[in-house]
């Protein structure tokens, strides 16, 4: 009897710990990485540490988080130092040796793309500049076909089972990718040589790939929210460049565009830095195409 | 012929440690993050002492020893207008390999009980420590000794921790066996929709120093002048103990739609009690303590919190014991003009509710402290 109560103790105890072995289990830092796990892994259970309301760099270390790093195969975020004041909390606590950095279980996408912006040393006083460079690096989609690619052997070393299928899924990905991209180019085209005035640097890689230039920020130093002696020295440059628009992330307040378009004419364009789902922008194409949408119609009504 | 497979098995094990290990930065984590204030008065039950000082000044090293450690090391220095201070709060090791959601650390440590124990100072919201921190635990209970951490792998948070002390930095104590403390917390936590988030906990102490009734640790020295007062915020003891502590906590925070930079409201709570003071303590005497603070960010730079606190001592006198009750007021405004500094104004009162020998003889009414708080290089990510 003895010896039976332990068994079945040790039953359920194994029953309590061990995992279901069937479906990865995929922790994105951000919604854009979820969405591209989703569409190279249909059959993973993938989760978004943050959404596209709220500022990546200022996430907590909720409990919730760690419960849902603890269980992760595989994690993937942006890396370049936009989690640095999260991830490694998450990490140390969830105690889960799979997404330690440094291996395979964590692909950080700006350790597999060259970042822009990187810095040799950071001066004292800057704001939050990263030696690493700027991290918003999903809103590159020419960056976004290498990160995809980095993904996808991941996902086959996490699976070897299904590594086959993972394989010939970010090929059909990759080749539809390539006919998006040839079409972005083409609705592109008119935007080439505008400018724009934004707030952060968060669409830094979207203006290099358009060729649109940013004339003004209305952040005083990176990561510093705009105060309203900066806003007023910008005016005058607003007025006289005439950009397209004054742009800000769907996580930030809209008063200081706004602010500034009352006094300069300039119209406001909220756009997301990432996928939304609850705005039907499920996947990263979605997501171009909704960028592109927007900026071209400002372009039409300049 | 038996080896053969053995030999494959070899391989193909070595071609996939190849394939899945990766170069990983093995840099030297260095951050220093000073503390400097100004208080107008000292305060009951410790904290910082009045006029100019360095509050919990420290330097912080983390360093990866191979794979499977991390090692990290906390120096505090503490300088104010009577006195310097020197310690190291933190030197531990931790694994990082170990499966199923476990971990170890061996060192001097941070215990896992409580909300605040665990978390490093600088990142409080208030000036000092609650009162029951301070009574209780000397501001915050770090010691030698082993622990063990278990995140289990359910859908919501927890995480369960034992841990095995010393016992000598929780106080005074004539004498203890090797295991000084004991000490077990079980923590829960999740989100409740978007823009909510909590966690509750369960924390033991167990003291098992000697609590010998001895004159002069409960009385304070009281007939040599309150100015020869150890305060506890450098004494680094807990100023009243008892066998059993007891703690609960219970932590909610909202933020619209999850986005903590631009709005939170945080609202913590926290319970303790401490039994079995000492050869003479009946079931009925024990002490008491509690707290509860509300901290609203109101902007991305700026927030505003109070806090009000209260603690019920048993004052061993002899075979007996007296009552104390201390309560606590806290107001403050804070400034972050960047993530590495912080610009608080707090204003404190304290109530001596029922007063036993002059026990709170300290106890301010109108005490205001300012305080700048600047980091540089590496600093923790912030914990829940």
């Amino acid at each position: 009897m003895r010896i039976r109560s332990d068994q079945a103790l040790a039953g359920v105890l194994l029953a309590c710990v061990s995992m279901p072995a069937s479906a990865l289990d995929i922790f994105a830092c951000e919604p854009e990485w979820a969405a591209l796990a989703t569409q190279l892994a249909p059959d993973a259970s993938v989760a978004s540490a943050t959404h596209v309301y709220q500022d990546p760099h200022y996430i907590e270390a909720r409990p919730s988080l760690i419960a849902r790093l603890r269980r992760a195969d595989l994690a993937v975020c942006s890396g370049a130092a936009l989690e640095a004041g999260w991830l490694p909390a998450l990490q140390q606590r969830a105690a889960n040796p799979r997404v330690r950095s440094g291996q395979s279980g964590l692909l950080f996408a700006a350790d597999v793309v060259e970042t822009i912006d990187q810095l040799d040393e950071v001066p004292f006083g800057a704001g939050d500049v990263h030696p690493e460079g700027n991290p918003h690096l999903q809103l590159d989609p020419e960056r976004i076909r290498s990160v995809a690619a980095a993904l996808s052997q991941r996902l086959q070393q996490a699976d070897a089972a299904g590594a086959d299928d993972y394989r010939s899924r970010y090929l059909r990905w990759s080749l539809q990718w390539q006919q998006r991209l040839d079409g972005w180019r083409e609705r592109a085209a008119p935007l080439r040589g505008k400018t724009i005035v934004v707030q952060h640097s968060t669409f830094d890689y979207l203006w290099r790939w358009l060729g649109v230039e940013v004339i003004a920020d209305l952040e005083p130093k990176p990561g510093v929210p705009p105060t309203p002696g900066h806003l007023a020295s910008l005016v005058a440059t607003v007025e006289d460049a005439k950009p397209l628009a004054i742009v800000h992330s769907w996580y930030q307040s809209s008063q200081p565009a706004e602010w500034l378009s009352e006094h300069t004419g300039v119209p406001v364009l909220a756009l997301p830095s990432t996928v939304a789902p609850d705005q039907g922008i499920d996947t990263l194409d979605q997501l171009f195409d909704h960028l592109l949408d927007q900026l071209v119609q400002v372009a039409n009504e300049h | 012929m038996k080896s053969k497979p053995f030999a494959v098995l070899l391989g193909t094990s070595a071609m996939a440690f190849s394939a899945v290990s990766f170069a990983e930065p093995v840099a030297t984590e260095i951050g220093l993050t000073v503390d400097a204030y100004h208080k107008s008065d000292n305060t009951a039950l410790g904290g910082r002492l009045e006029g100019w000082g360095l509050s919990h000044t420290e330097l912080a090293v983390k360093h990866p020893f191979g794979e499977h450690l991390m090692g990290r090391m906390t120096a505090v220095v503490e300088v104010n207008e009577a006195e310097s201070n020197f310690d190291f709060e933190e030197m531990y090791l931790e694994t990082r390999t170990l499966p199923a959601g476990l971990s170890l650390r061996a060192g001097r440590f941070l215990s896992d009980i409580g909300y605040l124990n665990g978390q490093h100072p600088h990142t409080d919201s208030f000036v000092e420590r609650p009162l029951m921190y301070r009574a209780f635990l000397g501001g915050h209970y770090y010691d030698d000794g082993l622990g063990a951490h278990w995140v289990m792998p359910t859908d919501f948070y927890w995480r369960l921790s034992a841990e095995a002390f010393r016992g000598e930095e929780l106080g005074e104590f004539a004498d203890g066996p090797k295991v000084g403390t004991l000490a077990f917390a079980s923590k829960l936590g999740g989100d409740i929709g978007d823009s909510q988030s909590w966690q509750a906990g369960v924390s033991y102490l167990r003291n098992r120093m000697s609590l010998e009734e001895d004159e002069h640790d409960h009385h304070h020295d009281h007939d040599h002048g309150h100015d020869e007062h150890d305060h506890a915020g450098h004494s680094h003891g807990a100023e009243y103990a008892g066998k059993h502590m007891y703690l609960a906590d219970l932590v909610w925070k909202w933020s619209p739609r999850g986005n903590n930079r631009e709005q939170q409201l945080a609202l913590s709570a926290e319970y303790a009690r401490v039994t079995d003071l000492n050869q003479y303590a009946s079931n009925d005497d024990y002490h008491e303590g509690w707290y509860g603070s509300a901290v609203y960010r109101f902007s991305p730079q700026w927030s505003a919190g109070v806090r009000h606190g209260r603690v019920d001592l048993k004052l061993g006198h002899g075979d007996h014991f007296h009552d104390s009750s201390l309560e606590e007021t806290s107001l403050m405004l804070a400034w972050n003009p960047s993530h590495t500094q912080t610009l608080r104004l707090q204003y404190t009162e304290q109530d001596a509710v029922e007063d036993w020998d002059d026990t709170f003889a300290d106890a301010a009414d109108n005490v205001l402290t300012l305080q700048y708080i600047i980091s540089f290089g590496a600093h923790d990510a912030h914990t829940f």
